[in-house]
């Protein structure tokens, strides 16, 4: 599987573009039941994860990494998203809009410190948001702050942002944004955050530690210190918990290793929700998949059901579409393109390719995608389709697909949630261009209320799913395996987020 | 050959063994250009079934027949230890040769050269032939070749400047004999006999090797059944398929273990030191 691999700067940007561009936090503990009795508060825990940072700034092609380890944990944005997607206030106090809902009024909460002792002013606040959007900004996130206008600093805890056009999601962009000491220097391998711990020792390729921050502004950590441990094989990984090596794994990759822990009472296995989905990317700029309905006729060609039970087993959903369940604007989409070989080789031939075609699939060299790619190249070969395997690494992916639109078709795995909006966006890699749909996410962000704006992205997810813009081949389960002594450990890892503040130890 | 030596060959059981090892995977690969129980990309079996009808093998995560994938990858490993070999000592050979003749100098900056390459991972060799390319069966068998021509050419180069001091080339050379002829008539059958042997090992080295650059997805790319790719495809359901990883696992070595015993079995017929000590 095991998303080893590879070339680390196109990797780093990758995941930090398709990482950083959308997502829930999972609200801290929202772990197993609590274990009865009291948990030792100055145990160290260990985690067990596949994703080192490739450095500690999120700017700068820090990758999913940084965000599982560091996110709430060392640093805090101004608000955090619970595990059901609301906001709630982190570092902002309160905040206003204008009756425009153009100008936005933060107050920030008093007495932060960060772990260099500096108290947290407005001036940081504005320093991190500008560091988000700068022009040498590796972060994806930037474009949703296209509409910052300006940001003022009236006194030490006032921010006043100022936006030229309304953006509904403003406020659950924020929360991606680490509020970063305005001073601080060598960011990708130190740092200057507000969290409730502070950054131990980074063993390159192998650990990160994190320790409890004494003056921490709010709740202690109920626990001493947390111990990221690296691994790039996932059956190294599972061993290691096996064997007592790690406490907990943050996301488990393949549902034949559950099989050890499963029914042991030693461990539990954690069945959470994610918002990975697996595609099948068309280039839709391109013949023969400029036509809907050769992309409609090779996702009906693809029976997704099988392909998701070869790879996770009873794990996993189908959603026939971008969105998960646990985006607002989620339905049950997938019948609209049912898997039906008779229904794709009727398409094929209204298209015109009634004999069929050829086109070379770029497929990541790390699982699931190459297994996944073998399994779409026999169903296509039912209908005449020839599928030509091109396995690429991270780093390819990143210059020839995502830059370079250089591809017919490929295979990746989009981690974020309500990112649905990228299909909004013609220069985005997969190319989509339906005028009406961007229109409708352009709409959509500047909704005055949610019920508009979610009712306006329904109609999105249907157009595409309608056009078959993609294939959805189904959204992984997210799976967190821990030892029994352990509680309090986030279940969602949405965006791959492991807040640990929460996690409590026995013994 | 003397009659001796055809002796020795018969009686020779590492050779037989060897032989038979090979001969079997020589033969699947061979039944497997004609007939496999299941078409290769066949996705229609369950998934991880154990073994049993009509799945004898079981099948892997895609519902695919195992043992169609098997045998397959027989004709993989054949063929890339086949390619290596034959890509390998001919540039070794050649290389081995043009040293073992040339004048101090090049002959020193050439086992230089032969010592840095030797030195140089055949992993990383591969990954970088990769890079150039993209990752297959040929692109992997050119590292592995590579790799294996410097080993073959320092081994030439040894044993062709022992047999060049010998007073019979002088002899040779003094009658009028030409370089080519030398070569042909003198050196190569006398180098031959100790070449063989290794590139019999090389041959086995490079199976290994195929199957671990497969393992790391830098061999053939799927959906070609390789049997390292097999291996790492496996790897993470091992506790309850297990058949999938020991298949192509005992394959891997019985065909390794068949050649090395070639190798063996060769060596004791080119040797007649060794030969008398087996009696």
């Amino acid at each position: 599987m095991n998303r080893k691999t590879t070339s680390l700067i196109g990797a780093a940007v990758l995941a930090l573009a398709l990482a950083a561009c959308g997502g829930t936090g999972s609200s801290g503990s929202a772990g197993s039941t609590p274990a009865a009795g009291a948990f030792n508060k100055d145990a160290t825990i260990q985690i067990g994860s596949l994703y080192e940072p490739q450095n500690l700034d999120n700017t700068a092609g820090g990758g999913q990494g940084v965000t599982e380890a560091f996110n709430g944990n060392v640093y805090e944005g101004l608000f955090k998203l619970t595990d059901d997607g609301k906001v709630e206030n982190l570092l902002a106090k309160d905040y206003k809009v204008s009756a425009d809902g153009l100008t936005y009024t933060l107050t920030l909460r008093d007495g932060v410190k960060f772990h260099s002792g500096k108290p947290l002013t407005s001036a940081d606040v504005k320093y991190s948001i500008e560091k988000v959007t700068a022009p040498d900004s590796q972060s994806a996130r930037k474009s949703s702050f296209d509409m910052i206008k300006k940001i003022e600093t009236p006194d030490d805890q006032t921010v006043v942002v100022t936006l030229s056009s309304k953006s509904i999601s403003f406020v659950y962009n924020l929360s991606y944004i680490w509020i970063i000491n305005d001073q601080a220097k060598s960011l990708t391998t130190s740092e200057d955050g507000t969290g409730p711990y502070t950054l131990g020792t980074w063993k390159r390729g192998s650990t990160l530690s994190l320790e409890r921050f004494a003056g921490y502004w709010g709740t202690p950590p109920t626990n001493k210190e947390v111990v990221f441990h690296y691994f790039t094989d996932a059956t190294a990984l599972n061993n290691a918990l096996l064997t007592n090596a790690v406490d907990v794994v943050t996301s488990e990759q393949s549902p034949d290793a559950l099989a050890q822990f499963d029914g042991n009472s030693n461990y539990k296995v954690n069945n959470g929700h994610s918002t990975t989905k697996l595609l099948l990317a068309f280039n839709d700029r391109k013949a023969p998949f400029d036509k809907p309905l050769v992309r409609k006729a090779v996702t009906s060609a693809i029976d997704n059901k099988k392909l998701l039970n070869s790879i996770w087993g009873d794990y996993g959903t189908l959603i026939g579409s971008m969105v998960p369940p646990t985006d607002p604007w989620y339905e049950d989409l997938t019948k609209v393109n049912p898997y039906d070989p008779a229904l794709a080789k009727k398409e094929l031939t209204d298209a015109g390719y009634a004999n069929g075609f050829s086109f070379t699939l770029d497929t990541p060299n790390y699982d699931p995608h190459p297994t996944a790619a073998t399994f779409i190249k026999s169903e296509l070969a039912k209908v005449g389709i020839t599928v030509n395997i091109n396995i690429i690494t991270a780093d390819q992916w990143y210059t020839k697909v995502y830059k370079n639109h250089d591809f017919a078709a490929t295979m990746q795995e989009h981690v974020n949630d309500r990112d649905v909006v990228w299909y909004g966006d013609p220069t985005f890699y997969w190319g989509y261009d339906n005028p009406q749909v961007t229109d409708w996410v352009k709409q959509a962000e500047q909704s005055d209320t949610t019920d508009e704006q979610t009712a306006l992205l329904k109609t999105v997810n249907e157009q595409i799913a309608a056009d078959a813009a993609s294939d959805w081949l189904y959204l992984y389960p997210q799976i967190v395996v821990a030892s029994s002594s352990l509680s309090g450990y986030p279940l969602n890892g949405l965006n791959s987020q492991f807040y640990a503040y929460g996690i409590k130890k026995t013994a | 050959m003397s009659a001796q030596a055809r002796t020795a060959r018969r009686r020779s059981l590492p050779l037989t063994a060897g032989c038979v090892l090979v001969g079997l995977v020589v033969a699947v690969a061979v039944v497997s250009l004609f007939w496999v129980p299941f078409t290769p990309d066949d996705t229609s079996g369950d998934r991880l079934m154990p073994p049993g009808l009509p799945h004898l093998l079981g099948t892997d995560k895609l519902g695919r027949d195992l043992l169609t994938q098997l045998m397959i990858g027989a004709r993989i490993a054949l063929a890339a230890g086949a390619g290596s070999v034959v890509l390998g000592g001919v540039i070794g050979l050649a290389a081995g040769l043009a040293a073992g003749f040339a004048t101090r100098w090049l002959d020193d900056v050439v086992s230089a050269l032969l010592d840095i390459l030797i030195a140089f991972p055949t992993l990383l060799l591969a990954m970088l032939v990769a890079a150039t390319q993209t990752a297959s069966l040929t692109s992997a068998i050119v590292a592995i070749g590579l790799a294996m021509s410097a080993i073959v050419a320092r081994l030439t180069r040894v044993l062709v400047k022992r047999v060049l001091a010998q007073d019979y080339i002088t002899a040779s050379r003094t009658s009028g004999t030409s370089w080519p002829r030398v070569i042909a008539e003198h050196v190569l059958p006398n180098i031959w006999p100790t070449l063989t042997v290794n590139l019999a090992l090389q041959f086995g080295l490079a199976v290994l090797a195929e199957a671990s650059l497969s393992y790391l997805g830098l061999g053939a790319p799927p959906p070609n059944a390789s049997w390292g790719r097999m291996l790492a495809e496996a790897q993470a359901s091992v506790f309850i398929a297990p058949v999938g990883v020991i298949a192509p696992g005992v394959l891997i070595v019985l065909l390794v273990v068949g050649v090395n015993l070639v190798a063996d079995g060769l060596r004791d017929v080119a040797d007649p030191t060794r030969r008398r000590r087996r009696r």
